[in-house]
Parts: structure tokens; sequence; C-alpha cells
């Protein structure tokens, strides 16, 4: 009797292991496989998030989505890394890590995967710029879902009724931050930018590094930020947030910054390009229609590279991955035009990396306020905008510390960069 | 006999987490003996004791220590002050007393991620409750957690204002649970309330009181999350701990060895500072009542 249970349960277990594999057919040779995906809080994967059932349906792999915010996604994915558990298979990130990513062999180049499955790939649809940020010693190693460049965002109605022009020096930003800011005795802010300590000051401020001849590295790898070029644009972007920027704005990240613009609380700001896709939506900004966009000012004709940035979020496939061939259908599928131009109704989503989608009607009705000035950053974006290299977040805390310092008035700008460079030297020697 | 069978029961559990916290606490010291980093995988090396100099050289790290101590130091005594004189105030019967109890027990149990957004809502320099107290008086606008020179004792008022409540409670037990005759027998012999606070309540709350600011200092040390809610270090390193330039050294610049080493120095600190305290405290006592 017992025996014939056993028998029973065995037969049992034998046909239900072997039914998916049945349930295969051509078209789905990866169908029950399960990848893992490690995303960014971000409209663009809400987008994906939502569109999922369909690629699980054409495809039968399950995909397991985690999404966490930007600022702790890169400590995860290493912890993960470093330990080789293969617990993703698929991660996004920002271009600035990925060249010390492929230095430490974490991800993989996908160059014979696109050659095998091009089902949903078309490279010549993304945005040149975008893809090839991507490419690191001639491989291609990921998929852009989202970039931005910078620009200047102003408010067209006070400009105007204070005689003002659009700013192309950033000396004009001074004037005229000042200008708003008195002319209005003080009740708009002239100008409103980021100052919170780290990536978010680093991110704004940069624009004006460059802007003013600066640069963070030098050709041969060293710290660059002992220079007068980089002091002087230091001491003009803290000038300009103590004297004509609103109360409070050395604690200001991206949020905060882009509420207080939309709540027409300031002249100007200085930040992504997204920040124009809140600008121009009337359910959460009192600005619509009254804000014009302008690349980021420059100081001199001298530039070391571009002053507006240009950060590409992309996916890469995991080295310790042991499912790649469907990691890379999971990663081609959700950067394809058809999901982007499918994304535009589900959130809101200026940041599209495929040409497709950058040209369809339905960008040019929400975002064709800013479409041109977007266009024209990217084009001008400058891929070394933040350092690229292994100590990238190092460097850019300690630029953060710098930026801090001289907005708080601790440190004069020339002192707490000698500082900042220093701590860089020793840790792009380390 | 009936000794060694209890001895049975809890020294393994004894000797259990013993073992765990000696063999995690050798394996991060051999750890902080070397050079390890997330971005530089396989590159890991031997280098003894530099973490440490390095440290020791490093003033970020000597002024997070700094603010440490400062932060430590000030809000445990803060806490115990308004603690105190507020458990006094409480301490005889009234309406409500259950409720004011209830209520007190609020903060205590929000979770810190809670107070610290909190907090940084009402200290919002434009649209922020204090400004708004402030701006009745005609003062401000103050940027309370972007004015370097005051940022970290704007988190101080968060940590109090959690904190205190668990003071009070503590030490009103301790109240309650006091003999009443002493005080009444002074109060006949002809003292003033002051003195019967001074000479017989004060002595004999100082126990309960010790323990209290031991908790809380113990506790301020290991304080991290409302820094990191409210002002994640900034602005201008302002608001840094040790604990926060650890937690930045691992999951910013990824320098994991660095991080355990100043995680290291941190414990070594806090367990010298606290079993000074604790045997000034204690045993000095135990040695006079002798």
């Amino acid at each position: 009797m017992k025996r014939r249970q056993l028998l029973a349960l065995t037969f049992a277990l034998a046909t239900s292991s072997a039914l998916p594999a049945i349930a295969q057919n051509a078209n789905q040779p990866y169908a029950g496989t399960h990848i893992a995906v490690l995303m960014e809080g971000h409209p663009t994967t809400d987008g994906i998030q939502k569109l999922l059932p369909e690629f699980t349906k054409e495809t039968g792999i399950e995909v397991e989505l985690e999404v966490i915010p930007e600022s702790d996604i890169t400590a995860k994915m290493l912890l993960e890394f470093s330990s080789g558990s293969g617990r993703y298979d698929v991660v996004q990130n920002n271009i600035i890590y990925i060249p010390g990513f492929v230095k430490a062999g974490y991800i993989d180049p996908l160059d014979d995967l696109a050659k095998k499955l091009p089902k949903y790939l078309d490279r010549a649809d993304f945005v040149p710029g975008y893809l090839n940020t991507n490419i690191v010693d001639g491989k291609l190693y990921g998929l852009p879902v989202y970039g931005e460049s910078t620009f200047l965002m102003y408010r067209k109605d006070l400009f105007e009724q204070y005689g003002l022009t659009p700013p192309k020096t950033f000396d004009q930003v001074i004037s005229a931050a000042k200008t708003i800011k008195e002319k209005s005795d003080g009740e708009i802010a002239g100008i409103t930018m980021r100052g919170a300590q780290g990536i978010q000051n680093v991110y704004v401020w940069a624009g004006w590094l460059w802007g003013y001849g600066g640069e963070f590295l030098t050709k041969d790898g060293k710290s660059a930020l002992g220079t007068p070029e980089a002091a002087a644009s230091l001491d003009a972007f803290a000038k300009i947030l103590r004297d004509y920027g609103p109360v409070g704005a050395a604690n200001f990240g991206w949020e905060e910054n882009h509420v207080l613009f939309q709540q027409g609380k300031a002249g100007m700001t200085m930040d992504a390009t997204v920040n124009g896709a809140f600008n121009e939506d009337s359910a959460v900004s009192s600005v619509v229609g009254k804000v014009g966009y302008v690349p980021v000012p420059k100081q001199t004709d001298a530039l070391k590279g571009g002053s507006s940035s240009l950060a590409v979020h992309s996916l890469y496939i995991t080295s310790a991955s042991a499912q790649k061939e469907a990691a890379w259908l999971f990663v081609s599928w959700a950067t394809a035009k058809e999901q982007q131009i499918k994304s535009f109704s589900i959130a809101p989503n200026s940041g599209v990396t495929s040409e497709a989608a950058l040209n369809s009607d339905e960008f040019n009705k929400r975002y064709g306020a800013f479409k041109e000035a977007m266009l024209a950053s990217i084009n001008q974006g400058n891929p070394q905008y933040l350092p690229t290299v292994t100590a990238a977040n190092e460097i850019i805390n300690n630029a953060g510390i710098a930026v801090s310092k001289a907005l708080a008035g601790t440190a004069s700008a020339k002192d707490a960069l000698a500082e900042a460079n220093t701590a860089n030297d020793a840790a792009l020697a380390r | 006999m009936l000794n060694d069978a209890t001895k049975l029961f809890y020294q393994p559990v004894v000797a259990f987490f013993g073992a765990v916290s000696v063999v995690i606490t050798i394996y991060v010291v051999w750890l902080t003996f070397h050079d390890i980093s997330l971005m530089r995988p396989g590159q890991e090396r031997f280098i003894g004791l530099d973490n440490y100099l390095r440290l020791l050289l490093d003033p970020r790290g000597l002024n997070a220590l700094w603010r440490t101590v400062l932060f430590t130091v000030l809000a445990t005594t803060i806490e115990l002050i308004i603690g105190l004189f507020v458990a006094l105030l409480l301490d005889r019967e009234f309406h409500g007393k259950k409720v004011a109890r209830a209520i007190m027990l609020v903060p205590i149990v929000m979770t810190p991620i809670v107070v610290g957004l909190t907090w940084r809502f009402m200290f919002d320099p434009s649209s922020g409750m204090a400004n708004y107290l402030l701006s009745l008086l005609h003062l401000g606008p103050f940027d309370w957690l972007g004015n370097p020179n005051f940022a970290l004792f704007s988190v101080m008022i968060a940590d109090i204002w959690q904190w205190t409540p668990f003071v009070v409670l503590l030490t009103m037990a301790s109240l309650e649970s006091l003999p009443g005759d002493p005080q009444n027998a002074a109060r006949v012999d002809g003292a003033r309330e002051w003195q019967v606070l001074w000479h017989i309540t004060l002595p004999a709350l100082h126990r309960a009181l010790l323990v209290v600011a031991l908790i809380r200092a113990i506790d301020s040390v290991k304080t991290f999350d409302i820094f990191y809610i409210m002002t994640r270090g900034g602005p201008a390193l302002s608001t840094e701990t040790l604990n926060l330039y650890g937690y930045i050294s691992a999951f910013t610049n990824f320098d994991i060895s660095y991080a355990l080493t100043v995680a290291m120095v941190l414990t070594i600190f806090t367990n010298v500072a606290l079993l000074l305290l604790y045997n000034l405290a204690f045993k000095a006592q135990a040695r006079g009542a002798v």
C-alpha cells in the first residue's frame, strides 16, 4: 500500500515537472525562465512595470522586478556583485559607474547576444548620444532606458516685465537674478538651484565648472579642482544662491528645487531637462506656458567640455547572470520604441531614448515647449560632465562637500576646492 | 546541584552569543587590516594598521568623532534635565494622568524615519511650522537645517523631542516606587520642598537616573536614522557624525575596510567611555556605601 502511494506520488511529480516542457514551443524557447531585474524608481520604470505582462505573454519569461531609489541602487548592486551571488540578471544604473563596472568585470558585453537575438533591437533608433555612452572599448554594454541633459529655465513673463534677455553667459545669469530679486522686492528669488551636499549640488554646479572652463579631471587622470577656473565657478555659484536664491537652498534636492520653481517663486533655475515636463504639467505647475528654455550658459569660449550634462541610465546584464539570453530579451524589449511610445500615457517621461518616440505626436503635444532646447542641450551634452572613473562616487562626494562649504560660507571657494582636490587625488591613487 | 541545573539552561546561550560576537569582531578587525573596495574586486591586500593611521590623520573623521561626542553629551544631558523636571511635575495625582502618560509614549514608539521626516517638514524654511511661529514674532525666516552653525542642534531638537518622554516615564516609575516616609518625615521636621527634593528625592533617584543616562548615551552614539533623513551629514559636513561617516565611506565611496575601521574605532571609544562611566557611577557608589 505504502509502496503504491509512493509510486503514484512519483508519477504525479514526474508528469507535473514534464508539463512546462510540453508547453514550450518554438516561439518561446525561454518560456518558464525566471529573471530578476533591479531598476530605479523613475517614471520610465513605472511604464515598464505596467507593460511587463505583455512581455511575459510574448516570451513566457517571468520577470521579478525590484524597484528602489536611485540613491541606494549602486550600493545594493555592488554588494551583490562583489559576493558573486548572481542575485540580479539585469540592473539599471547611471553611465558614470559603467567604466568602473566593466573594469571590475561586473557586467557583460552585449554584442554577441544582439547578433543572436535581434528580435526587439533597433540600434539605429536610439538617440546616438545616449547609445554611444554605453560603448566601452568598442563593445556595447547596455541599452539606454532614459536620458537627459541640463538647461536653464527662465520665466518669460518676468524677463519681459523687467526688460531682461535670456542669458548666454553666467555673468548675465547673475545680473538677471539680481534684477528679479530686487525689482520684486525680494518676493521672487532670482534663481533657485539644488544646494544639498553630494550629487545633488554637484550635478548642477558641474555646469558652472565646465562653463567657466574648468574640469573634474586632467587628461592624465589627476584631480583638476584646484584651478582658478574651478574656484571662480564655485565662487559665482555660491554667491548667486546666497544673495539671490531662496532661503533653504543649501538643503534643496531635485524635488524641493523643481517644486519651488513650479510654484512661481523663482525667476530662473538650472536643472535637468525632465523638469520641463513638470513645468508644463498644469496639474502640478502654476507656470505652464510661462517658461523659456535655453542651453546652460558659458562664461568663456575656451571650454574643456560642454556645460550641459549628458546623463544616461541604461540596463546592463550582470556577469553572474545564469540566464543571459532571457535577460537580453528583456533588456532589448524594455528599451524598444514600442514600449517607449506606450509609456507616455502611463507616466510623465520626457527622457525617452528612441528617436521614434522623440518624434512622435504624443511627445510634441506634451513636451513641445522645451523640446528644441532639450535636443540642443543633448547634442552639446558632455559625456564627461560628471567623472566616469572608478572613484567617481567619491570624487563627486568630495566635490559636493566643497560646494556645500562655499555655499554655507564656512570656507572660501578656493580653500574648499583645494581640500576636495587633495581628497580626490588620494581617492584616485587608491 | 540546583545551581548546576540552572546553569545548563543559560550557559550554552551565553557561550553561543559570546562566540558569535567574538568571531565577528575578530573578522572585522582582520578586514580593517586590509584594503577592500567594492569597485576594485580582486585587489584586496593586507595593509596592516594603515587604515587606523589614515583615520588618525583624517580631519573629516576626527571632526565627525567630535560631533558624535558633542551630540551624545548634549542630547543626553538636556533629555535628562528636561525629563527629570517633567517627571517631578507629573509626580502627583491629577485627572488625566493616564492620558498624559499615553501621549508621552507616542514619540517613543514612532519610527525614527517618521520623526526625521516630520521635523524636516517643521524646519522647512519656506513652508515649515517652525518659521511660521517665528514669523508671528516678526522673526526669521531661519534656515534651521541649512545653517551649518545650527543644523546639528536642529537635529538634536528632534532627538530630544523623541527621547525625553523615555526619561520621563522611567523616572516617574522609580519616583512612584520610592517610599514616601522619608520625605514626609523631612516635611514634619520643617524642611522646605526644595530641600526635600535636593536632599531626599534626588539622592534616592540617583541610581535610576544613571541607568537612564547610560541607556540614552548608548542610543545617542548610535543615532543614525534622523541624521540620514534630516541632513545626510550636510550642510558643509556640519552634521556628519562618525556613524554617518562610516556609512558614507561604505556606501558612497565603497571603501569597505575604511568604513569598518571607522565603525571599529567608534565601538572601542564607546565601550571605553561607557565602561568608565559605569565604573565611576556604580563601583564608586558601592565602595562609598561600604
